[in-house]
C-alpha cells in the first residue's frame, strides 16, 4: 500500500506530461483546423486605384496638351508634363508598368546568371530553343515544355547545373501582377490544411506554381493573399510584398500593419524569407541559415527583375545527383538572373515546381524523390 | 520527512538517464535533420544534467538527504522543463511554432518554486519544533 502511495505523484506527473506532449505534438504536425473554408476571394481594389491614378493622368496629361495648343506652344517641347508611358515620372515606376502591354518573350540565354559562374551554369534545357515562341501571335496561347505564351503572360523555363545542383529557373512576364496569383490547399484558409503543390495547382488551373510559405506552420506572420489579409499578426520579419504596380518589396513587419500594407497596393506579402537580394545586392551572409546551420538544401525563391517581370528560382537538393545550395548561393545565382529583389521561400522537402501539368523538379521528402504536401502556392493561371 | 540514501541514488541515477537519453536524442534527431539544428535540441541534455546530476551527487557526498516532497517536486521540474526544452528544439528543427509549448516553461517554474518554498516551510517546521518545549518538561 506504501509502495502504490509513493508512486502515485511520479504516475501522474509522468502521465500528464506524456499526454500533454501527445497532445501538443497532434496540434502541431496533425489536427487540422479550419479558419476559412472558402478563401478564394479576391481583392483587386488596388489594382481599380492603379487604374484610376493612371487614367487620371493621362486625363492630366491631356489636358496639358490641350492647354499647350491654346497658347499656341508646341506640345512636344513641354517635356516636363507626365506621360504614362515614361519611366521618369514622379511617381515612378508603379504607373510606367501597369500600363505595360503585351510581354516579349525573353530567350533562355537572355537571362542567365553572370560573373564567376561555371560553363555548365548556362547551359540551357535541350529542346527549350525549339520552344520558344518569339514569333508568336500575343493573343493566342502557346504551351510547350518549357515556354507558355498569351496575351498577358509570358513563360520561360530554363534549368541550369550550378554547385552541383540543378537548378530550375522560370522567368516570367506578365501584364499586371494580378497574374501573379497564390492559393491555398483545398481552398482552406487554417493550420495543417495541406496538398501536393501540383494538387493545387490543378485545382486553380494554373499553367506555373511554385510553393509558398507554408504559413500554416507557423502561428504568427503577414499572410495577405490575393489582396485579402487572412492573418495580420506581426513577428519582427521581413515580409516580401508584392504589390500591384508590379514591383516587390521586403519590409519588416513591425513597420506597417498586414492593412496598412494592402492599403498601399500590396496584392500578395509571404513571411518566410530571409531576403536574399535587394536593390541588386545580396543581403544574406555566407553563413545565413532559415534555422540555424550551414547547410545545403532544396530551395524555392521568388524575385523580380523589373515591375511585371519576376523569376521562381527552385533547386534541387538532398541527393546524390544534386547536392542543394545555401541561402548566399541562392542569392548569388537570383544576382546572377539580374533581379532587384529576392525572397526566399520554404524550402527543403517542400520545393517544388510545377509546369504545364507536370513537377518539373525532383523534390525529397523522407529521402524519397516525392512532393510533400504544403499550405499554399504562389501561380500563374491559365485562364489569366 | 527526510528521504534515504536509496531514494536519492534513485533520483540521481534517473536523472544520469535522462541525461544521457537527451543527449542521444538529440544527435540522433540532428542527424537526420538536413544540418538544420537548433540549440534547445542540441543542450536538452544540459537540464537533468544541471539541475540533477550534479546537485544530487553534492549531496549524496555531503551525505545531505532533502524531504521527499522537495525531491518529487525537483525532480519533476527537471522534467517539465527538459521535455519543453527537447519540444521546442524539434519545433525549431521543422520549421513550426506552438504557442502551447510555453505550458512546459511555466509548470516547470511553478514546481521548482514549490520544491524550493517545501524546503523553506520544512526548515522553520524544524525551528518551530526545536523552539518548543516538550510538554513534560514544562510540567
Amino acid at each position: 500500500m506504501k509502495g502504490i502511495r509513493n508512486c502515485l505523484w511520479p504516475l501522474c506527473f509522468s502521465l500528464a506530461l506524456i499526454a500533454f506532449t501527445v497532445y501538443i505534438s497532434l496540434d502541431t504536425f496533425v489536427i487540422s483546423r479550419s479558419y476559412d473554408t472558402d478563401a478564394v476571394g479576391m481583392n483587386t481594389a488596388m489594382f481599380d486605384n492603379l487604374a484610376a491614378a493612371e487614367n487620371e493622368k493621362k486625363a492630366e496629361g491631356s489636358a496639358a496638351t490641350a492647354e499647350a495648343r491654346q497658347e499656341g506652344v508646341d506640345p512636344s517641347v513641354r517635356t516636363a508634363t507626365p506621360q504614362p508611358d515614361e519611366a521618369s515620372s514622379d511617381s515612378p515606376e508603379r504607373d510606367v508598368y501597369s500600363s505595360r502591354s503585351v510581354p516579349e518573350r525573353r530567350s533562355n540565354h537572355g537571362f542567365g546568371p553572370s560573373g564567376g559562374r561555371s560553363a555548365r551554369g548556362n547551359q540551357a534545357p535541350s529542346g527549350s530553343e525549339s520552344d520558344s515562341a518569339s514569333g508568336a501571335d500575343p493573343s493566342t496561347a502557346y504551351t510547350g515544355d518549357t515556354a507558355y505564351q498569351d496575351g498577358n503572360v509570358a513563360i520561360t523555363l530554363t534549368t541550369y547545373e550550378q554547385n552541383n545542383t540543378k537548378i530550375y529557373v522560370a522567368d516570367i512576364t506578365v501584364t499586371s501582377a494580378q497574374y501573379l496569383k497564390t492559393a491555398f490547399a483545398n481552398n482552406t484558409y487554417g493550420k495543417n490544411v495541406t496538398a501536393t503543390t501540383s494538387s493545387i495547382a490543378q485545382a486553380n488551373n494554373a499553367i506555373l506554381a511554385v510553393n509558398g510559405d507554408y504559413y500554416g506552420a507557423r502561428e504568427a506572420g503577414y499572410v495577405i493573399r490575393n489582396g485579402i489579409v487572412y492573418r495580420g499578426t506581426a513577428t519582427g520579419s521581413d515580409v516580401l510584398c508584392v504589390y500591384a504596380d508590379g514591383t516587390m518589396k521586403i519590409v519588416n513587419d513591425r513597420e506597417f500593419t498586414a492593412d496598412q500594407l494592402v492599403e498601399k497596393g500590396v496584392w500578395q506579402a509571404f513571411s518566410f524569407g530571409p531576403a536574399l537580394v535587394e536593390d541588386g545586392s545580396v543581403t544574406v551572409g555566407v553563413r545565413t541559415e532559415v534555422g540555424r546551420g550551414m547547410a545545403s538544401n532544396p530551395r524555392t525563391a521568388i524575385g523580380v527583375v523589373d515591375a511585371n517581370h519576376y523569376v521562381f528560382v527552385v533547386s534541387d537538393g538532398r541527393t546524390d545527383e544534386s547536392e542543394g545550395l545555401t541561402l548566399y548561393e541562392l542569392a548569388q545565382f537570383m544576382q546572377g538572373l539580374g533581379v532587384q529583389t529576392a525572397y526566399n521561400l520554404d524550402g527543403g522537402g517542400s520545393s517544388t515546381l510545377y509546369f504545364n501539368g507536370r513537377v518539373v523538379n525532383n523534390p525529397t521528402t523522407t529521402g524519397r524523390i516525392q512532393e510533400r504536401s504544403v499550405s499554399d502556392i504562389v501561380y500563374i493561371g491559365k485562364d489569366s | 520527512m527526510c528521504t534515504s540514501e536509496k531514494t536519492l541514488k534513485t533520483h540521481l541515477l534517473g536523472n544520469l538517464a535522462g541525461t544521457v537519453f537527451l543527449a542521444l536524442f538529440g544527435a540522433v534527431y540532428e542527424m537526420f535533420s538536413h544540418g538544420v539544428y537548433s540549440y534547445w535540441m542540441l543542450y536538452a541534455f544540459a537540464i537533468p544534467l544541471m539541475l540533477g546530476v550534479i546537485p544530487y551527487t553534492v549531496l549524496l557526498i555531503r551525505r545531505k538527504f532533502p524531504q521527499r516532497a522537495f525531491l518529487r517536486l525537483w525532480s519533476a521540474a527537471i522534467a517539465a522543463f527538459s521535455v519543453g526544452c527537447a519540444f521546442q528544439g524539434a519545433l525549431e528543427v521543422y520549421g513550426t511554432t506552438n504557442r502551447l509549448a510555453i505550458i512546459y516553461p511555466i509548470a516547470g517554474g511553478l514546481l521548482l518554486t514549490a520544491a524550493l518554498a517545501s524546503v523553506l516551510f520544512n526548515s522553520r517546521d524544524e525551528q518551530t519544533q526545536k523552539n518548543t518545549p516538550c510538554r513534560d518538561t514544562v510540567r
